[in-house]
């Protein structure tokens, strides 16, 4: 079973609340109240059946909630049933109200703690608390408080400190309530249909950083096995997978299969932004994270992760970083500040995980981790900081060298109940978690989130006849300042890679490289079935995007994302060529100071790789030569487009390469690629290339 | 402030607001005084506001004696009240070949202004200040026109040079309180437009401006009590509802807003401005369906109109009415306000 997540408090008030009901069981037949009508023969004589078929429900419903651990949702049914037949016990309105607390329609417990209390107001001595959780599941923050204060610990429990520290946290969580209900988060949060959600629970909603897959844990009847868990009654978990249709809606979910999906639980926990490597939950030495690979349309075996991330604790939620080389995580493992909480580590790299630290992690748990594409903001759950009750989700930016304060996502995304496991695209657009909801298809389902920033402010007009002499009135329009919009700063780079030839994907190597500090970022694989890739670009860095294949000559793309450039999706497919006579690639890493010669040291990167190319295939020839657009001279254009060419040629001899298999050559405008009309075709002019003139 | 000059015959005397008396005594002229009988003729049919009888008048004595310059000033004057400002001019041309005079310049500054030459309207203006220093109107209106050019500290010396020749013009501290509005002076604005109440109490404009300029300063509460005081007294018009509007709306008071916004569109259907802001209201009142039908409105009668549009891609937006939105901000953009980019760029519209 999937991360389960407690509500458990320091001591069990529950444990002690059902020790005092069956105390109170006894007193009540002393101080019965006038109200509260018991399942007996005096008051149920002329129906005798009746009243056996409901003694026979409570005495169920009573095997499942005293067992240990209770099994509320095994009992609620039976007692429902009792209900029916009499609806004044307060007893059983007591225990009804105990079972929804620990299902996942928290807030229907309310009514019948509610009744309970008014049938007879010593029902239970933990009455108030349990009011106190039932209005604070309503978000009725004052009255919740009042019941809260109201519900003093019993002075002769030895968990007495616990206990009121418990009810000074939940006092804390309705006045953070208070105000985060004050100001509402401005979203829309919609069902994410019928594609993905079923009557069944379906959870855990993981996506690739442009939203066209989604994939999910369900406990659907369509689960691997088709077995039941014998623990829970339900399904086993499977993961689901859905695309976007270009209607915007989900496609209908399949069943991933094996080798992901068992006969046990399988549940998703991450999944990198280009989507081609999940990270799922299987319930082994306390809980523990798999790996898989996508290769083609296979996902490969899930493989365990090393010992630096699994535990014999709980890890139960992982993160990729957009650059794919660090691993954010939770677990339980000792050694934490309380509770679950969030790690890092490099899979790569050497070392043990390091814990985020105090400003994330608190001595509650933290739970759901994940990293936005722009590679600084983080979203997590915790049921510290200024939750409103359970888990809340978080966010916070890495900034200079630390994280920032984790602000609450607010009102209405997240409740006083738990709101756990959101991802976020990489627009900064949308966010998917589950949760449970009266609209929703039964069960908990998946849930989009769309974020509409901040309040955008109406605008009024007004005039005003300012000259007495005048008849003519001087308009005004009263403009709100603007508010500050931050938009996600990533750039998604996305498309296809295909062989110049035949058309048909290549599973490409796709390398991100600083050019400034000549450093590879990162390295994606395209998919060998689609030829699909996708990667995110955090902006502030110039880009070089090189993609290589064996067999093929690289290709290079220059991305330059300037620091706080808005969101942005690029799709950009790609065309390998094999290293043929006469074939031309663009080296569009190669820069020259404006108007000169001279080489920059962001083409470092480039110019080394063509030294690379050479040395591996040393009977390769090329022609190296320069471009440029039409505006200046024609002569004085040849000249520059000849002088870079050999700055480029004589890079390459300087380095070792044999000057007899290069040659220079400067074309001016001579060769464009593009119209001239426009800057955006003079630019694709501009260029330095390469062609093969022997192998 | 029309002028009109008059030769005055023993007793006979232009106890008309319109006219103004010249002391030329008719029994220092000559016998013949048949020009100057058919001129007097045609400035009491002026005073009776017999314009085209008066022309009559006029072009008679023009005819006998064609040197008349105070004749060619009255005709100028009553081509003027006919509205035939290019005659009017002409006639104020020959008027001041004749004779110079500050009333003269000052009376062909109004035509041309009437025909929009504000240029050479202000230089006639500028003329009468010179000639004739001592008239607050000549001052007064070069104000107003430097005013309407923008040009405020010109605006408000000439306004000031006004209110000195007659500190009881109350047009000239009204419109001196405006230009200090303009210069960002709100309380110099409050006290003249306070002045110019006191000095005549039927400028309710004033009113409106002062409560316009107690909004600017931040006084939302005085800026009520004026725009009050003022619908006590004139319940008829729309703008002030929709000012008053406004200011409800920036004290938080969207429902008072929305009602007078309501009171405007009741009392003048076109104004366009009233439902745009009741669709503001709406707005705050979360009453999207609402917002957007009046934002609509306002569009249908003014498809130039920047605002409404911006207002109506918020409430599209709120009804989950993505690409109405998007299309309403980026045409917003087009007209001008630039923020419906942003705010399109930010909504995740396609091809941002």
């Amino acid at each position: 079973m999937q991360r389960p997540l407690d509500l458990r408090v320091p001591t069990s008030a529950n444990r002690w609340g059902k020790l005092a009901l069956t105390l109170c069981g006894f007193l009540l037949t002393l101080t019965t109240q006038a109200q509260n009508v018991e399942f007996s023969k005096d008051r149920f004589g002329n129906d005798k059946e009746g009243l056996k078929t409901a003694q026979r429900e409570l005495k169920e419903g009573d095997g499942w909630y005293d067992m240990d651990p209770s099994r509320y949702e095994l009992a609620l049914p039976h007692y429902l049933a009792a209900q029916k037949f009499n609806p004044d016990n307060a007893q059983l309105n007591l225990k009804i109200g105990d079972c929804y607390l620990h299902s996942g329609f928290k807030p229907k417990a309310l009514a019948y703690l509610q009744k309970a209390y008014k049938l007879n107001p010593d029902v239970d001595p933990t009455i108030h608390y349990l009011l106190g959780r039932g209005l604070h599941l309503n978000a009725r923050w004052p009255e919740a408080i009042k019941e809260y204060k109201a519900a003093q610990p019993n002075a002769s429990s030895k968990d007495k400190a616990a206990w009121a520290a418990d009810i000074q946290k939940k006092i804390k969580e309705c006045e953070n309530g208070q105000q985060l209900t004050r100001k509402p988060a401005r979203v829309f949060i919609d069902n994410a249909g019928a594609g993905v959600n079923s009557p069944y629970p379906d959870y855990g909603p993981v996506i690739s950083a442009d939203e066209s897959v989604i994939l999910f844990t369900s406990r659907r009847a369509t689960s691997t096995g088709g077995q039941k868990d014998p623990e829970t009654g339900g399904f086993f978990e499977d993961i689901y997978q859905s695309t976007r249709l270009p209607n915007g809606q989900w496609s209908s979910a399949l069943n991933l299969g094996a080798p992901i999906n068992t006969d046990g639980h399988d549940a998703t926990v991450g999944l990198s932004p280009d989507g081609q490597r999940l990270v799922v939950y299987v319930e082994d030495n306390g809980g523990d994270l798999h790996e898989s690979e996508l290769r083609g349309t296979e996902w490969r075996k899930p493989q365990k992760l090393g010992s630096r991330i699994n535990s014999r604790g709980h890890e139960s939620s992982a993160a990729y970083s957009p650059d794919g080389r660090t691993l954010y995580f939770v677990t339980d493992k000792e050694g934490g500040l309380g509770g679950r909480d969030i790690y890092r580590v490099q899979p790569e790299g050497r070392g043990p995980a390091q814990n985020l630290g105090p400003i994330i992690n608190t001595p509650y748990g933290e739970e759901g981790v994940y990293l936005h594409p722009d590679g600084k903001t983080m979203y997590f759950s915790s049921e510290g900081h200024n939750s409103m009750g359970g888990y809340d989700i978080f966010k916070s930016v890495y900034e200079n060298g630390q994280w920032g304060k984790p602000e609450n996502l607010g009102w209405p995304i997240n409740t006083p109940d738990d709101d756990v496991f959101f991802v976020i695209s990489a627009s900064g657009r949308h966010g998917y978690y589950s949760s449970f909801r009266e609209d929703g298809l039964g069960s908990k389902d998946i849930y989009q989130i769309t974020f509409l920033g901040p309040e955008k402010p109406p605008v009024l007009s007004q005039e005003d006849q300012l000259l007495a002499s005048r008849a003519q009135p001087v308009k005004e329009t009263l403009l709100a300042a603007a508010v500050p919009i931050a938009t996600a700063q990533v750039t998604i780079l996305k498309g296809t890679v295909t062989d110049d030839m035949t058309h048909q994907p290549v599973e490409a190597t796709i390398e991100v490289v600083d050019n400034v500090l000549n450093q590879t970022i990162a390295a994606f694989r395209a998919n060998a079935q689609s030829g699909r890739y996708l990667v995110s670009l955090p902006s502030g860095v110039n880009y070089g995007i090189v993609v290589r294949q064996d067999g093929y000559l690289f290709y290079s793309e220059n991305f330059d994302v300037p620091a706080g450039a808005a969101y942005a999706e690029v799709v950009k497919d790609i065309a390998l060529k094999k290293a043929d006579l006469g074939v031309k690639v663009v080296l569009n890493n190669i820069f020259f100071d404006f108007g000169k010669a001279t080489l920059r040291p962001e083409s470092t990167a480039e110019l080394e790789r063509l030294q690379k190319l050479l040395a591996e295939a040393p009977t390769l020839r090329l022609e190296i030569s320069g471009h440029t657009d039409n505006v200046g001279k024609a002569d004085y254009n040849q000249d520059l487009s000849q002088r870079r060419a050999k700055a480029v040629v004589d890079y390459l001899t300087q380095h070792g390469v044999d000057s007899n298999r290069l040659t220079a050559a400067g074309y001016g405008d001579t060769q464009p690629v593009a119209p001239n009309t426009t800057d955006g075709g003079r630019q694709l002019n501009r260029r330095t290339e390469f062609k093969i003139t022997g192998k | 402030m029309r002028k009109i000059v008059a030769l005055t015959f023993g007793l006979l005397c232009t106890g008309a607001a319109h006219a103004q008396v010249d002391t030329v005594r008719a029994t220092t002229l000559p016998p013949d005084q048949l020009a100057e009988k058919l001129y007097n003729s045609g400035v009491a049919k002026y005073n009776q506001k017999s314009y085209r009888a008066a022309l009559l008048d006029f072009d008679k004595a023009l005819a006998t004696k064609p040197e008349f310059a105070k004749a060619y000033y009255n005709r100028a004057t009553t081509r003027y009240e006919l509205q035939e400002y290019q005659p009017a001019v002409q006639d104020y041309d020959h008027a001041i070949q004749l004779e110079p005079t500050g009333t003269s310049y000052f009376g062909r500054g109004q035509a041309r202004e009437a025909l929009k030459l504000r240029d050479e309207a202000e230089q006639d203006y500028t003329k009468a200040t010179e000639l004739q220093a001592g008239y607050a109107p000549a001052w007064y209106y070069r104000g107003a026109l430097r005013f309407e050019k923008a040009d405020y500290q010109a605006a408000r010396a000439d306004f000031d040079q006004a209110i000195k020749t007659d500190p009881t013009y109350a047009y000239a501290y009204h419109d001196r309180g405006s230009t200090q509005r303009q210069l960002g002076n709100y309380a110099a604005a409050i006290q003249d437009y306070t002045k110019a109440l006191v000095l005549q109490p039927d400028l309710l404009p004033a009113l409106l401006n002062r409560a316009a300029t107690r909004r600017r300063a931040g006084d939302l509460k005085a800026a009520l009590v004026d725009y009050n005081e003022y619908l006590t007294k004139k319940t008829d018009n729309a703008v002030a509802y929709s000012n008053r509007g406004a200011t409800r709306y920036e004290a938080g008071d969207y429902q008072g807003a929305a009602d007078d916004f309501s009171k405007a569109v009741a009392l003048q259907a076109g104004y366009a401005f009233a439902w745009n802001n009741r669709a503001a209201a709406y707005l705050k009142l979360e009453d999207y369906k609402k917002a957007a039908d009046d934002a609509s409105k306002a569009i249908a009668l003014n498809p130039q109109y920047a605002e409404a549009y911006l207002n109506r891609g918020h409430a599209r937006e709120m009804l989950r009415d993505a690409g109405g939105a998007c299309q309403d901000w980026r045409k917003a953009a087009e007209l001008g306000l630039e923020i419906g980019k942003t705010y399109a760029a930010n909504s995740g519209c396609n091809g941002e």
